[in-house]
């Protein structure tokens, strides 16, 4: 991971207005899972996504290339894996899988800063965080969604034909929310429904 | 629904004090009072389903929703009604029929997006209490005899200055015109005295739906939370996807539509607050 590590050291990873960064934000994430799977047993299921809009042109096209080039030559020095799908709104999900969420999150956090040295940081959508709980493993998925817009983590537990299990969802948002900045209006909880992970 | 049964009153009234000015007897009166409210009662669920833009829908076009009207139905014996859909993002549901057997539930799309299937089981469950208890026919009579009351008032009332009347001759004009405003004011004071018995059995009602949504579904809870989100207390968890949003670039803006146009629609129940305050007590002792 040494190779993340510097990638994420030797550039200037900070957000000219000042905010609290991505990446600060991705990695409580670490402790939240504890955390989650203490209190709700939800475990965290080794598979994550990023997703951020396409965009045309020679330059979007070098950025993915530049990631391309990064993932693979970091997956020489970790397990973490990972592919590309473009979805039917127009979307580049970059699928990730890892048995340790902390190598998961250097590599979204990498990828977002060759992302943002690009300036193509409003295309970030979302990342999303794959949880289970281990007792009822016929069970849908739940996620917690990191919103890039909103800096904030929010909770999405996909039922079949797009519902939600709000009540889970509720939970998960009362177990977290002491560790994580999360977003307290649920009106924009907004759901990802159809991805690939 | 019960607002709009009240303005058809009110357009009873006035005919019908019109028809009296005319001079039409008592008999052919009666006859047309008598037919209006009945047309009322017998086409009051196809004047619902028309104006709300209901549609009625099969087993196999929304096998959810019936399957969860049949359970409901089965565990309370109650006789199968039949089920509409209305396609609006405004959460909201209503129960029509003049019997229990031809009675419509209809939902609308809006609500089955914001409410789990639990507290759509308990939204469904009031609805059909309503049926059980026949409110419909309740509230038909109600307007029913307020619209009597006022008929005998007014004949008492109008026959009484006619007569009078007619002892001047030449004064016949003047004073049949007063004895129209005369007329009009009670009966319009006739129906705001209705117009009120009406909403406060309205309310009676609705607190009564509430306790049979409760024993049939047993979770006052669920009700309770739907209650809520129904009339925007309770944010709702959104169903549309985050791309879609994305490309409306509505992110940041708030949704304007949520509490008060709901609040308009309740007008004619309980508030809120206090329905969920009955519901909660029933939950607690449950027990």
């Amino acid at each position: 991971m040494n190779f993340i590590f510097r990638r994420l050291g030797n550039k200037n990873y900070h957000n000219t207005n000042g905010h609290k960064t991505d990446s600060d934000a991705l990695f409580s994430l670490c402790s939240a899972q504890i955390t989650l799977e203490t209190n709700l047993d939800l475990r965290y299921t080794g598979k994550a996504a990023m997703s951020l809009k396409s965009v045309s042109g020679r330059f979007f096209t070098e950025a993915v290339a530049e990631i391309k080039h990064f993932l693979d030559v970091s997956k020489a020095e970790s397990d973490l894996s990972y592919r590309m799908i473009n979805d039917s709104y127009g979307y580049l999900w970059i699928i990730f899988e890892s048995s340790k969420i902390e190598d998961i999150i250097l590599g979204i956090s990498a990828v977002g800063q060759i992302i943002h040295d690009r300036s193509f940081a409003k295309q970030l959508l979302a990342a999303l965080f794959q949880f289970s709980n281990r007792k009822n493993n016929n069970d849908a998925n739940q996620y917690l969604v990191y919103n890039y817009t909103l800096n904030k983590f929010y909770p999405f537990a996909p039922l079949n034909k797009n519902k939600r299990d709000d009540k889970i969802e509720r939970e998960i948002m009362k177990t977290i929310v002491d560790e994580l900045p999360v977003e307290k209006d649920v009106s924009l909880w907004y759901p990802i429904w159809n991805f690939a992970i | 629904m019960i607002l709009s049964f009240a303005i058809l009153g009110l357009l009873y009234i006035v005919f019908l004090s019109v028809l009296a000015y005319i001079g039409l007897g008592f008999l052919p009166i009666t006859i047309i009072a008598f037919i209006m409210i009945l047309a009322q009662w017998y086409f009051s669920d196809k004047i619902v389903l028309w104006s709300s833009g209901a549609k009625m829908v099969t087993t196999d076009q929304f096998p959810e929703l019936h399957n969860l009207v049949d359970r409901i139905v089965a565990r309370n014996s109650l006789p199968k009604t039949k089920i509409a859909i209305i396609n609006t993002r405004m959460p909201n549901a209503f129960a029509t029929g003049k019997g229990p057997k031809s009675s419509v539930v209809a939902v609308t799309t809006g609500l089955m997006d914001i409410l789990n299937t639990e507290e759509l089981e308990g939204v469904i469950a009031h609805e059909l209490t309503h049926i059980r208890n026949r409110d419909v026919l309740v509230l038909t009579l109600a307007s029913l005899f307020s619209t009597v009351a006022w008929y005998l008032m007014q004949f008492g009332f109008y026959g009484g200055l006619y007569s009078g009347g007619m002892g001047y001759g030449s004064n016949r004009n003047n004073n049949s015109a007063g004895a129209m405003i005369i007329v009009i004011a009670v009966a319009l004071l006739t129906w705001v005295v209705s117009f009120l018995i009406i909403r406060a059995i309205s309310r009676y009602r609705e607190f009564a739906a509430d306790r049979g949504s409760a024993q049939m579904t047993g979770k006052p809870v669920e009700l309770a939370n739907a209650l809520m989100k129904i009339s925007g207390n309770m944010k709702n968890i959104p169903t549309r996807d985050l791309r879609q949003e994305e490309g409306l670039n509505a992110f940041f803006i708030i949704p304007a539509l949520s509490g008060s146009t709901i609040g308009n629609l309740f007008s004619t129940h309980p508030p809120v607050q206090k329905r969920v305050q009955k519901l909660m007590e029933m939950e607690a002792s449950m027990g």
